[in-house]
Parts: structure tokens; C-alpha cells; sequence
């Protein structure tokens, strides 16, 4: 058990802790003050400092999320996770595995290859992006449709409090139903109720073979590809993804500048092999298909993992780059993004996107001037809203999250939210104004 | 149920007639013996009368009445069935249940975005039942799912059989529809949308064990039928081959549906209630493994598995001929709690959980535990995510049986908690297992939980005294009991 409140001097400055001469970045969620971590108790230490002399802390790790929500450019301590990485234990007979939250999700799927096991989440810029943050901001991929996101993964968390504490949610083992679900709490939260120090996560075996599937669709067949979708959904098949790429994505990712769909199976090869031929038994009239397997299929995931912004790149002096997360019924997800294209061209800014008919989620990148994405937001916001879905900003310029909704407006039951935010975090010190509703 | 003059002779009191104002004069029950099968759930340990029972039908109602009872300060619990092994849906004493099982429909079904809603009462087969025609399941299947409803499975984050591959209850929840403690009505996962912002609490509600709102409507994910099923038994003369062959299975790669594991006075059980296979009486345990999915992919695994319990001295082994055979199986199996009243007069269930590669040491203290406490210990196993049932044999008409019951459940979860797993793996903790909540969580991390409770249900009326020990208590008086070697 660590209880590390009581070996910290509450008032003392953590040695750690150094000026940050990094200043005014675009992407705001800066400190005044840096301190890098290397252990749980220099985040501990940092916390209970900033907690007892009421200095806010913004929390970064591999960087990727850092145009994600964020009302102020600078706390005064930017506590950063990077560093504090690695592997804690791999059980490799349980197929579960504890890591520290700056540990890249690329660095995770290389220690588990050895074994035959992987994370079966697989949100882009597995290099930058660190479990840390995936958990914290709920990313996630295509491949959700089959494996689940970040909640079904979590089986246990450490997490530092706003004033140092140490506490443990969920446990080592896969089933586990003692006490609240506080695991859940954490994930998506932002870093908004507790840093988290780290997290013991369900593993799964490495499926035997892959396939990558795509079906490219002419232009003006956008309702065929909903109709094979509903189809396909509707038979024996059990694919890992049914994604619908714009011609954009498709461009880059095939060459051909058309809507497609790309299902991914991961099974046995016989599995994999019945299901393809089941796709070129019922391909559409209106479709072209490619089939990729293998090391193929890993290299085409290995580009598509790499679309749409990461960090700050700023392409020129004046235009932008943004992205967008829509939540939605399913099969809206093929008419948002057909309205995202539609309202870009109106508007003028480039869109790509893509996003899963079987689960319900769809990313946006965007660039261009920035003026033209805030009527870009608003318009594509009232349209998905009119379905009962929500659009999120998950990278902005920090100029641009004073102008244009990150979270969109906050839900009728915000009263709990805040209760919760105020029995972690009282202070409020913890990535202030970086979640729905300013929490 | 009592007729004629005592009967009449109660009169409903102030509190009795304004709850018969809001839900109607026949929808609760007040009079002692009408009180009596509400005592408790299906953990029988531990008993309270409560002061009435409200059967409401719709989500006003249900606010209405909690409105209510806040007024008067009446502590209230939501009960679905009473299938509830922990004690969730027990009464300490005087709180007025408010019974959901009116609230029984299905008010929407959605196949192409692959959801149903469902009020609270909605028992959780019949789910499964209405869509079986169209292809499609509801996955979590505990054993009592002929009766559970699926808002007490929201309740107790209800597992099952299958859950190895599929899940628990909460991979399962898109929205919810809840009545806070403030009789407010609130809306999480509106439309069963994934991943709206805000903390997700519809996870945090999600085995809460209604003590933070009564959930009013639930959204779930159905899922495809499966194109294949088979399903293997495998009987073993050795409880260490039977384990080290769910390992060798999930090492090769292999994500059955379900792996389940009997040992041998389970078998006893099961033999001699309804659904008797012919399993052998002297085997030390057997497996029954379903794997299931495309159909092409599915004889590989199973010659795997045939490999693997060969290769770990299986005594036999084979294939369900066809779903009748494969139906007796399961249906043998899910009879299991049950079966233990056949050579039982009474039994404890437990829900210890471990990382499943611990099992032969855990099932050696297992055995060392029904030494000592001289009762007789049968263990029913999700082998393949470690989901151990203890079920202790005792006749309560024996004094002090039923005291040693209880401690050696207490300690089987200290074994489990000890090797780094968990005191309930789908049964809750409810009553019977506040106190072990200090195995695995210590006072700051339990404190960061009913802080987290009092934003929601401040005054702990909504099922109060539940799920969290109470400060120390009977942690102390089971050590005492167990120095003593009882």
C-alpha cells in the first residue's frame, strides 16, 4: 500500500520541478513551471506541493491530445508523464498487463508481440500517442466495432489525487464487480478528476491471420454502401471494422477518390478467407474491391493510423489544421460524413474523414482559415445534433477554443459531473476548463 | 397471504395511504404476511422486514414515490426479481421497497443500429427470446436469467457463463434513464450514443448496486447470432491437468465463449438434480468449453482443444453431437447453484475472483478452508476469466452451522483476495460481503467511493447500509471467530 501523503513535506517546492521555457504554445495546456516525472511519487509530491500553495497543474504526456479542450494557454505547472513509462508486470498466463501511463502504445504492442498478445485498441499515432492519454481522452479506432474501446480494456487503475493521495480502482483481474466501477470515472475524464500513475489492462491473443477488405464505391452511390453495410451487419460475418473513408481518405489511403469501405477480419485463415469470399459473393454492382492480407493488410493499417493532425502542425502562416470526433446512431455515421463534405465544399475548408458504421464514431480533420471552421463547426454541429449526436473539437488552436465549443453544450445532469469534479478535485487544480462544461 | 378478520383489522397508516395515492390502493403491500417473501433476496443469510412494498408502473411513479419518501425521511430500496446472491435487494429493516417488476416491457427495438430498450422489469431471456427469430441475443446470460430482470442485472453488473468472450452487463449498456435520490429524473447515453462528454456515468451506475439512482429505462447492444457453436466436455481425473488446460487453451490463442469448470461434489450436485448428464461420479473435475463464430474457423480450435486436454491426461473428452446434447449440458451446468439443495439442506454461494492461473494453489487452501471449518466446500468455476464459486454446504438447523458458513466464505475470499484477485467477480457485495470490501480496498480508497455516492444519494436513503463495511465492525468479529477455529 503507498501512502506517499505522509512521506511528502507538504509546502516544500519539488526538486523536480524547473521553469518552463517553452511559452506560448499554439496549442495552449502549458505550465509556468515544468516537472518531468520518472515516478509515481514525483507525481504525488507534485500534486500535494501544488494542492497545499493552490497552483493549477496541467497534466501532458506524449502530446498528441494537446489541442484537445483547454480554456487556459498556461497553469502554473505543466506536470508531464512522458518519461514515467514501462512495463510494471505482464501476466502472461492471465493475458493482462499493468503499464505506466507514458508508455506509447507502440512501445505496448512491441513487448507484447514476443508473447503472441496485443492491446486490442488502436487509436492513431501509436509512436506519440502514450496509454495514458489514450485512457484519459478515450481515443480509440476503427477496430472497436469488435474489440470495444478503452472501457472494456480497463480492469484497474492507481491514481494520484489533486492532493497526492494514492488510489486504486478496479483490480488485477479481469472480472471484478467490488465496489463502484470507479475505473470508469477516469477514462475520458481528461485528467480532469486524478492523474493516472497506472493502469492494468485485458490483453488479447494476436489473431491468427488478417484481411483488409475494401470496396470503393462510385460517386453518387452513397446509398449503396449503406445498403451493403446493413446487409453485411445483418449476416454471419464478424468483422473488426466497417469503415466508411471519405474520397479523401480513400484517395490518399487507395488512390481512388471515392467513398469506400474498408471490413477487416481477424481470425483463423479459413474464418477470414469464408468471409471475403462472402464479400465477393454479395459485392454491390456499384463497387470495385481490393483485398490486402497479412503484411499488406498491417502496412495499410500501419498509413491509415498516421491520417489527420497529431500535435501542432501548422501547415503555413494562415491556414490550419483541426479535427473533430462526431458520436452518433450508427448508420448516421455515412450521412455525417457526407454532410461534413458537403458543408466543406460550401464553406471552403479541406475535410478527410472516416468513421464506423457498426459502432458510431467519426473523425473529422480538417484545414484551412480559421474564420471558415467556426461556421464549419456550428453548421455540421446543428445537423448531427438534429439525429441526436454530438460533435466534439479533439484538436484546436488554443486561439480557437475561445471561439468555437469544444464539448458542445453541457448535459442536463451537470450537477453530477461537477459534484464528482469537487469531491476529487476541490481545489480545482487539475486540467482546469479543459472538460465539457468548464470542469 | 392471510384473509379474513386480521386482515381487515390493519389499517394502512398515513405514509401506507399516500403511497396508495400515487400508485394505487392495490399496488402495496403493508401487512406483515403480505411482507414476509420481501424479507430478503436470494442471499438468505441475512433477513429485515420491510415497512411496505410499491409496485409502480411507470418512471413518474417511481419519482413520485421517491419524492415522497425524502419528504419522510423513509429509506427506500428498487427491487427487480430477488435473484440477487449479496443481499442488494434486502431490507435491513423498515425501508419501503419500490418493486419494478410491473415495468416489464420493451419499448424499442432497433436491429440495424443494433440496440433495444428496455424497461427495468424485462426479464433478461426474454430479451434473447423476442429476437432469436431475427438472429440476434442479448449477451449476458447469468445462470438466473429465466427470472433476473435486466434492470437488477444494471444493478449488480450481472455476468454469466458467457462473459469470458462477450463481456459483463456494462459492455453491454448504452443509456440509461435513472431517478436520482432526488426523485429528478435524468438521461445518460441519450439514443444510445457512444461516448458522449462527460464522466461516464453510466459506467459508475452500472453495478452500483441501486445505490445511486433507480434506473427507469435501459438501452443494450444485441448482437448477431453467432454462425457456429460447439461445444466440448472434458473430464479429468486430476484437478491440476483440468486447470492446466484452460491455460494451454488460452495460451493457443483461443477466446472461448465460454469455460466453465465443476469439481467433484459439484458434479454430485448437479447429478443428482433435474438435468442429470451421466457425468462419471469419481472424476476430480470437469470442463465444459463452447467456442463459437464463423463457422470456418471453428474446427481448428476445437481439434486445439482436443489436443490440449489429450495432451493434459483427459480421462475423456468429447464434442455435443447436436443442440439437444449441447442444450443438457448447459442446462446441467446453470442448475448448479441449485442443485447443491439436492445433497444439501442449505449452501452459501461465493464469487471469488483470481488471475486464473492461480487456481490449483487457491483450490488446495479451498480444501484446507472446508477442513477446518468441517463443512463440505463444491466449486463451481468460470475457469477462463476466474470467476470462482465456493459453494459451502451447512444445514442451518444445526447450531453455529450457519455462523461457520459464513466465516468460511469470509476466508475463501480472503484466499482469492490474497493472490491478487477480487471478492466478487458478479454477485455484488450487497449485505454479505461489506466487510471483506477491506480485502482488496483500503479506508481512503473506500472513502473515495462513498464520497462519490454521497454526490448522488447524500442522506444514504436509497439503499442504505449496502456494498461499503460500516466503520469497524464484523471484520473484527469474524477474526475472533476465526482464532477461535470456528
Amino acid at each position: 500500500m503507498v501512502s506517499s501523503h505522509q512521506d511528502t513535506d507538504l509546502c516544500t517546492e519539488p526538486e523536480v520541478l524547473r521553469t518552463n521555457n517553452e511559452l506560448g504554445h499554439p496549442l495552449g495546456n502549458g505550465g509556468e513551471e515544468f516537472v518531468d516525472c520518472y515516478s509515481e511519487a514525483d507525481i504525488s509530491k507534485t500534486l500535494a506541493y501544488a494542492y497545499e500553495t493552490n497552483r493549477t497543474v496541467n497534466i501532458i504526456s506524449g502530446g498528441t491530445k494537446r489541442g484537445y479542450g483547454g480554456q487556459i494557454e498556461q497553469a502554473d505547472i505543466l506536470l508531464s508523464l512522458k518519461h514515467y513509462k514501462g512495463i510494471v508486470e505482464h501476466s502472461v498466463g492471465d493475458l493482462t498487463m499493468t503499464v505506466r501511463p507514458g508508455t506509447t502504445i507502440k512501445e505496448i504492442t512491441d513487448e507484447l508481440s514476443p508473447f503472441g498478445q496485443c492491446l486490442a485498441l488502436d487509436p492513431p499515432w501509436p509512436e506519440q500517442a502514450t496509454i495514458g492519454g489514450v485512457i484519459a481522452a478515450n481515443d480509440s479506432g476503427p477496430k472497436r466495432l469488435l474489440y470495444g474501446s478503452a472501457r472494456d480494456f480497463v480492469i484497474g487503475t492507481r491514481i494520484v489525487y489533486a492532493d497526492g493521495r494514492i488510489i486504486r480502482t478496479g483490480g488485477k483481474v479481469v472480472k471484478n464487480v467490488a465496489g463502484y466501477d470507479m475505473n470508469k470515472l477516469f477514462i475520458g475524464s481528461m485528467g480532469t478528476l486524478g492523474v493516472i500513475s497506472e493502469i492494468t489492462l485485458k490483453l488479447r491473443p494476436i489473431p491468427k491471420y488478417e484481411g483488409v477488405s475494401i470496396l470503393h464505391f462510385q460517386n453518387g452511390q452513397e446509398m449503396a454502401i449503406r445498403k451493403f453495410a446493413v446487409h453485411l451487419l445483418d449476416s454471419m460475418l464478424e468483422p473488426v471494422c466497417l469503415e466508411v473513408l471519405t474520397p479523401s481518405v480513400a484517395k490518399k489511403m487507395t488512390g481512388k477518390n471515392q467513398y469506400a469501405l474498408v471490413i477487416a477480419f481477424e481470425d483463423r485463415e479459413r474464418a477470414v478467407r469464408e468471409q471475403e469470399k462472402w464479400i465477393q459473393e454479395h459485392i454491390p454492382k456499384e463497387a470495385v474491391l481490393t483485398i490486402f492480407h497479412q503484411h499488406e493488410a498491417s502496412e495499410w493499417w500501419g498509413q491509415f493510423y498516421h491520417l489527420g493532425a497529431s500535435r501542432c502542425n501548422t501547415t503555413d502562416d494562415v491556414k490550419i489544421q483541426a479535427a473533430l470526433k462526431i458520436g452518433s446512431n450508427n448508420l448516421d455515421v455515412l450521412d455525417n460524413l457526407q454532410i461534413a463534405c458537403q458543408l466543406a465544399d460550401d464553406i471552403g475548408v479541406y475535410v478527410e474523414g472516416h468513421g464506423g458504421v457498426g459502432h458510431g464514431i467519426t473523425k473529422i480533420f480538417m484545414e484551412g482559415f480559421p474564420e471558415a471552421f467556426i461556421s464549419f463547426v456550428e453548421l455540421l454541429r446543428k445537423k448531427v445534433e438534429e439525429r441526436h449526436g454530438y460533435v466534439l473539437c479533439t484538436h484546436l488552436p488554443f486561439v480557437l477554443r475561445q471561439k468555437i465549443s469544444v464539448w458542445g453544450d453541457k448535459p442536463e445532469h451537470f450537477f453530477l459531473l461537477d459534484g464528482i469534479k469537487q469531491v476529487n478535485d476541490p481545489k480545482r487544480i487539475l486540467n482546469r476548463k479543459r472538460y465539457v462544461g468548464g470542469l | 397471504m392471510l384473509f379474513g378478520k386480521d386482515r381487515k383489522a390493519t389499517k394502512p397508516d398515513a405514509i401506507i395511504q399516500q403511497l396508495m395515492r400515487i400508485v394505487g390502493q392495490k399496488e402495496v403491500l403493508y401487512l406483515q404476511e403480505d411482507l414476509i417473501s420481501y424479507e430478503c433476496d436470494g442471499y438468505t443469510m441475512s433477513k429485515g422486514m420491510p415497512k411496505a412494498v410499491v409496485f409502480v408502473n411507470n418512471t413518474k411513479q417511481v419519482s413520485d414515490v421517491v419524492k415522497y419518501l425524502n419528504k419522510q425521511g423513509i429509506p427506500y430500496i428498487a427491487r427487480g426479481a430477488g435473484t440477487g446472491l449479496s443481499g442488494g435487494a434486502t431490507p435491513l429493516g423498515g425501508e419501503v421497497l419500490i418493486s419494478l417488476v410491473r415495468m416489464k416491457k420493451m419499448l424499442h427495438l432497433d436491429l440495424e443500429n443494433r440496440k433495444a430498450v428496455v424497461e427495468p422489469g424485462y426479464i433478461n431471456l426474454k430479451l434473447t427470446q423476442s429476437i432469436s427469430d431475427k438472429g440476434y441475443y442479448y449477451a449476458p446470460d447469468p445462470s438466473s436469467q429465466y427470472a433476473c430482470t435486466i434492470g437488477g442485472n444494471v444493478a449488480e453488473n450481472s455476468g454469466g457463463a458467457h462473459c469470458l468472450k462477450y463481456g459483463v452487463t456494462t459492455n453491454h449498456i448504452l443509456g440509461l434513464e435513472v431517478v436520482l435520490p432526488t426523485g429528478e429524473i435524468i438521461e445518460l447515453g441519450e439514443d444510445g450514443v457512444p461516448d458522449r462528454p462527460g464522466y461516464d456515468l453510466l459506467g459508475l451506475l452500472t453495478g452500483s448496486e441501486g445505490t445511486l439512482g433507480i434506473v427507469t429505462k435501459i438501452t443494450v447492444k444485441v448482437l448477431k447470432n453467432p454462425e457456429a457453436k460447439k461445444t466440448v466436455l472434458a473430464y479429468f481425473d486430476d484437478i491440476a491437468d483440468a486447470s492446466q488446460a484452460v491455460s494451454e487453451i488460452i495460451a493457443a490463442g483461443i477466446i472461448p465463449a465460454a469455460l466453465e469448470m465443476m469439481d467433484q461434489i459439484a458434479i454430485e450436485g448437479v447429478e443428482s438434480a433435474a438435468y442429470p448428464v451421466g457425468h462419471p461420479r469419481d472424476i476430480a473435475a470437469f470442463l465444459l468449453i463452447e467456442v463459437d463464430g464463423v463457422a470456418a474457423g471453428i474446427e481448428d480450435q476445437i481439434d486445439e482443444i482436443l489436443t490440449v486436454c489429450k495432451d493434459n491426461q483427459v480421462r475423456e473428452v468429447k464434442v455435443a453431437r447436436d443442440e439437444a446434447e449441447r442444450g443438457l449440458w448447459w442446462a446441467n451446468r446453470k442448475m448448479g447453484f441449485g442443485a447443491m439443495g439436492a445433497i444439501s439442506p442449505d449452501y452459501l454461494v461465493q464469487d471469488g475472483v483470481i488471475p486464473r492461473t492461480r487456481l490449483p494453489e487457491v483450490l488446495t487452501k479451498i480444501a484446507e478452508i472446508s477442513k477446518k471449518y468441517d463443512l463440505r466446500i463444491a466449486n463451481i468455476f468460470h475457469a477462463g476469466d476466474g470467476n470462482l464459486h465456493p459453494l459451502i454446504l451447512f444445514d442451518a438447523r444445526i447450531p453455529g452451522q450457519s455462523e461457520r458458513a459464513s466465516s468460511a466464505g469470509s476466508a475463501c475470499l480472503k484466499v482469492c483476495a490474497d493472490v491478487g484477485g477480487s471478492i466478487t467477480g458478479e454477485h455484488g457485495v450487497g449485505i454479505e460481503k461489506s466487510d471483506e470490501m477491506r480485502f482488496i480496498f483500503h479506508d481512503d480508497e473506500i472513502e473515495a467511493q462513498t464520497k462519490i455516492r454521497a454526490v448522488f444519494n447524500p442522506d444514504d436513503r436509497l439503499n442504505p447500509g449496502k456494498l461499503f463495511p460500516q466503520p469497524g465492525r464484523c471484520v473484527e468479529v469474524k477474526q475472533e471467530m476465526s482464532k477461535e477455529g470456528l
